[in-house]
């Protein structure tokens, strides 16, 4: 059984706050996709867990529900552990604080997504010596 | 191309590298290892004595153990690398990464490898969000780019 427990994997899909579908909704939704997954629910989303390819489908699949909303991320330990899970050691367990977090700008990174803009990553020049003078001397006119 | 982002276990980075269709080297493949694995039988310990000696590796003996034995969780990432994102002065230091020594000596050896890099520091407003994103995706086109 431990054999094949270390050959899954286990993601969280968080819902961001614009998310056009609820958390109930999605866990249908992922219900509904019957793939071979064990489905939790959760108060940010869900965590499912099963084989690799298995999980990206149902990952690629959740994100076309509101690509901009939606975001997931890996997790180590799979659900319900009792290493992690609240409901054996009390207290959110340390991956939520931080989820938590990062929570709080999830509106603002999907706005990005639905606009988004090329950006110049060279850092902007200094301005030479000559040029800051004929600045300067412009400005006491 | 494989992406190697600071703080390791970020949902931000980490979704938005796989958005691009990059591999985001995070911290819970490492952790899925060592938690999964049939070697390991008494729960608690996902670390083991042999940590810290595979952490000498990236971190000299006079280290305190905690920092080698999070360098060999991390190190192999590092090593994997052949891009990077850091984001500097993340809020959150929790769990593996609640180790601020750990940290500096992640980045420096991200900076050390000569990889793409972008640094970036936590943005907290709308506007440094969205700038913090672009920036994000523009790094990461370019390096759609480099590699074709």
């Amino acid at each position: 059984m431990l054999q094949e427990e270390s050959s899954k994997v286990t993601r969280m899909i968080i819902l961001g706050p614009a998310a056009n579908i609820s958390q109930p909704e999605l866990v249908r939704k992922l219900q509904m996709m019957e793939l071979p997954l064990t489905i939790k629910s959760t108060c940010y989303g869900a965590v499912i867990n099963g084989e690799e390819s298995v999980v990206n489908k149902a990952v690629e699949d959740v994100r076309n529900l509101d690509y901009c909303n939606i975001f997931t991320k890996d997790r180590g330990f799979p659900p319900g552990d009792p290493r992690r899970c609240r409901a054996k050691r009390g207290g959110a367990r340390e991956g939520f604080h931080q989820l938590e977090k990062e929570f709080e700008i999830l509106g603002f990174v999907s706005e990005a997504l639905e606009n988004p803009k090329k950006v110049n990553l060279k850092k902007p020049k200094k301005v030479s010596v000559d040029t800051f003078k004929q600045i300067a001397e412009e400005c006491e006119k | 191309m494989k992406n190697a982002i600071f703080p390791p276990n970020s949902l931000i980075l980490a979704d938005l590298v796989e958005r691009r269709g990059h591999e985001a080297l995070v911290l819970q493949k490492e952790i899925r290892k060592r938690v999964t694995d049939v070697e390991i039988d008494s729960p608690p310990l996902n670390i083991t004595e042999e940590e810290p000696i595979k952490g000498l590796k990236y971190a000299a003996i006079e280290v305190p153990s905690g920092v080698r034995g999070r360098m060999a969780i991390f190190g192999p990432l590092i090593d994997a690398a052949e891009a990077a994102i850091i984001m500097e002065d993340a809020p959150f230091g929790f769990g593996c990464i609640g180790c601020a020594r750990t940290n500096e000596l992640s980045m420096f050896c991200l900076r050390k490898r000569g990889i793409p890099l972008l640094e970036l520091h936590y943005p907290t407003t709308r506007e440094e969000t969205m700038e913090v994103v672009n920036k994000i995706n523009t790094f990461l086109d370019g390096l759609e780019e480099e590699g074709e």
